[in-house]
């Protein structure tokens, strides 16, 4: 049996234990035929099963089971199948739809990495099924890859900037907060780079197709609604606090009043810093309005000279006035340029309010988890004490009973034998 | 009633302002390159799993207009070629790529790769011998199953029932030819010079230029006499097929041939002469004779084996 005829056997054996719905001997078999190629014919034997299955009802199964079992793994297999033609490669793409979007967990894990890929067939391969899995339950949330996947809007080929904004318009159908989110960070961060004009524009393409109008009313709800939940957490949290404050889990509730205490002296200084500032402000634009008010001045007085002397001065007070004038424009572009650089500072500070706020919102989640725990464990200290308590009470009981018996046989022995001892009487 | 492809047709034939005719014209060439280079292209899995012409039809219209491969969409034209060769190497496909047409480099690279760039290079300066060699070479040494013929302007190739015309001058490749119109009688003539010399060597075929292709078979007098005078219950084959079937035949063949005549020859043997055009005698929406295809000698052809492999040869056992 030569080479052809034993592969045409093989292949048989696959396509009856699939028609037979033997799914797991055929699994076994392609495992042992895809084993037993070599470097030269690995991709054609993969080829061939591919294209086996392709036409196999129930091929899909066969398929998931070589994948879950790691007979086929993804990455080396779209690497392998960028090497063959696209007709091969989309149609098995195809194939891998209905698992990509009930079975996500399988792809996944690598797909950052086959995005990041250096072929740019595999690049396209995984974005593509990242768009399978997008239209499947799961709603994908992972943060570095939404970003890898939003780097390859600047790749150097049109069809992978394609499919990265197909994907990302996927991927931000489920999850609108968050996207929006990322794609606006992204597009600040891009916005001084005067190059990028062409990403903006697919952003915003982006942005468009993900964000309708009751999208943008259910983000301002969501928004609304947490802040909220917020409030009464932080409500809730500090009426916790008071009441429980006394008791024994003091040391820890402590701490987080003392970093809240600390937080709030940050925003005082903060605050400070602010006013600070606007009085510096303030100050400097009473300068510049002093400064104003001298040219002015001396404007008024270089006219009533003018009426006063004659032409025969004008010559000499224009040079003098136009040395002040000068010298009060360079005065007011270095105020203007300290009014600049307190705005940055301004700004500088806003952006670290945000931050401190933001923290603190962390600490205080971190913090009512931790008390969230307490009380757990609060409440399993009582319970156990309570069941302690129940216990004695029982033993105590139990106690008691077995004295009265004893007093009770004690008793009974006694009268027996007062009554012998009357009998014998 | 909103606007019909129908108004635009004879908008197109009977407006006088040519201008008139040009601009909506450019507007249709304009909407097909961006449909092509834009719309298409830009989403390679779409374009290869779901073109937006049905069977990449518009690039036959660049092909057929010998456009050179510059003015084709070029991702596009690899994916048809990449589905010619699937086709042909037995392959999964989308859609069967009847009627597809190719550059003559690319038919033989799909075909013969290997010899590819020999064969365009002898096929260019015409030393056909040389070409013949290796495709002589590849049928008795290298167990490939094909037949060619040639004519003038055409060489024909038959890979089991799959015809493939290479229209020299122009270049291009009719690849899997089927509702394809015959475009010549020489191309019509090759044909059936190509399937005689497979199917049926000993039936009579002659030429008339600018007219028709006849084909002349015979019934001899020895099977007729087998025949029955009259249906009967006899269950013979012959009997069976030329009371039965035969006329059906026949019937079915009127369709196709511009004439079908009937003799007894001076042996008493049954002659039939088929004269075969490039037209057909179907008609069209407006009543013009529609044109042979492909398919409809294959028609011609599964009657004229019929008859020549059971009632013409004598096996010998």
């Amino acid at each position: 049996m030569n080479d052809t005829e034993k592969f045409e056997v093989e292949i048989n054996q696959i396509k009856d234990f699939v028609n037979d719905g033997r799914f797991d001997d055929a699994v076994k078999i392609i495992a042992l035929y895809i084993g037993d190629s070599t470097e030269d014919d690995y991709l054609d034997r993969l080829e061939e099963i591919i294209e086996t299955l392709l036409t196999l009802h129930g091929g899909q199964t066969v398929l998931r089971f070589l994948i879950e079992n790691l007979v086929i793994d993804i990455p080396s297999l779209l690497e392998n199948l960028s090497k063959k033609d696209s007709v091969l490669r989309y149609t098995f793409l195809l194939l891998l739809r209905t698992i990509c979007e009930k079975e996500c967990e399988l792809f996944l894990p690598y797909s950052e990495n086959l995005v990041n890929s250096e072929d740019p067939n595999v690049r396209e391969a995984a974005l593509q099924l990242l768009i399978y899995m997008a239209g499947g339950d799961t709603i994908i949330e992972d943060e570095s890859l939404i970003k890898a996947i939003l780097i390859k809007l600047s790749d150097e080929k049109d069809f992978v900037v394609e499919k990265a904004i197909q994907t990302l318009k996927s991927i931000g159908e489920k999850a609108p907060k968050l996207m929006t989110r990322i794609l606006t960070e992204y597009a600040k961060e891009i916005s001084d780079i005067p190059d990028n004009e062409e990403i903006k524009n697919y952003i915003d393409q982006i942005l468009k197709s993900i964000v309708s109008v009751d999208k943008i009313e259910e983000i301002v709800e969501e928004k609304k609604a947490q802040k909220e939940l917020l409030k009464d957490e932080v409500e809730a949290s500090e009426s916790i606090v008071s009441k429980k404050k006394e008791d024994y889990l003091g040391k820890k509730e402590s701490d987080i009043l003392d970093k809240e205490f600390e937080l709030k002296k940050k925003e005082l200084e903060i605050k400070k810093k602010k006013l600070k500032l606007k009085e510096k402000e303030r100050n400097i634009e009473e300068k510049v309005i002093q400064k104003k008010e001298e040219v002015l001045k001396l404007k008024e007085e270089i006219l009533e000279k003018k009426s006063d002397l004659g032409e025969s001065i004008e010559v000499k007070i224009p040079k003098k006035l136009k040395k002040k004038e000068e010298e009060i424009i360079d005065k007011e572009i270095q105020l203007k340029k300290k009014g600049l650089e307190i705005k940055k500072k301004k700004i500088e500070l806003e952006e670290k309010e945000k931050e401190l706020e933001e923290k603190e919102i962390l600490e205080r989640e971190k913090a009512l988890k931790i008390k969230e725990k307490l009380l757990k464990r609060e409440n399993e200290l009582s319970q156990v004490e309570l069941e302690l308590k129940q216990k004695s009470i029982e033993q105590k009981e139990q106690k008691i009973q077995e004295e009265e018996m004893k007093r009770v046989e004690e008793e009974l022995k006694k009268s027996l034998h007062k009554e012998e001892k009357t009998k014998e009487d | 009633m909103p606007l019909q492809p129908d108004h635009i047709l004879k908008y197109i034939n009977n407006e006088a302002d040519t201008k008139n005719k040009s601009e909506l014209i450019e507007l249709l060439r304009n909407t097909i390159d961006k449909l092509c280079f834009e719309d298409c292209q830009l989403d390679r899995i779409a374009c290869t799993l779901q073109p937006k012409c049905s069977r990449r039809h518009l690039l036959k219209l660049r092909i057929k207009s010998r456009l050179s491969i510059e003015d084709l969409p070029k991702f596009c034209y690899s994916v048809h070629k990449g589905v010619v060769e699937r086709y042909f190497r037995n392959k999964t496909v989308i859609y069967r790529p009847y009627d597809s047409f190719l550059y003559l480099i690319d038919f033989l690279d799909v075909f013969f790769h290997g010899d590819y760039r020999k064969l365009n290079k002898f096929i260019s300066l015409n030393k056909w011998e040389d070409a013949f060699k290796i495709f002589d070479d590849r049928i008795h040494n290298r167990g490939e199953k094909f037949e060619y013929h040639k004519t003038d302007n055409y060489l024909l190739f038959k890979f089991d029932d799959h015809i493939h015309v290479v229209f020299m001058n122009e270049k291009y490749v009719l690849c899997n030819a089927n509702r394809e119109n015959i475009a010549s009688l020489e191309l019509l003539n090759g044909i059936c010079n190509l399937y005689a010399d497979i199917y049926f060597p000993e039936v009579k075929m002659k030429y008339v230029p600018s007219k028709h292709v006849e084909i002349t078979l015979k019934v001899p007098y020895e099977v007729l006499t087998k025949v029955s005078n009259e249906p009967s219950d006899n269950n013979s084959k012959a009997d069976q097929y030329f009371w039965n079937t035969f006329w059906e035949d026949l019937n079915a063949l009127t369709q196709y041939c511009d004439q079908i005549n009937l003799y007894e020859d001076k042996n008493q043997n049954l002659e039939i002469i088929l004269y075969v055009s490039l037209l057909s005698n179907t008609y069209t929406e407006e009543g013009n004779k529609s044109a042979l295809r492909f398919r409809d000698l294959r028609l011609i052809f599964n009657f004229i084996t019929r008859i020549y492999t059971e009632y013409f040869i004598i096996w010998v056992e």
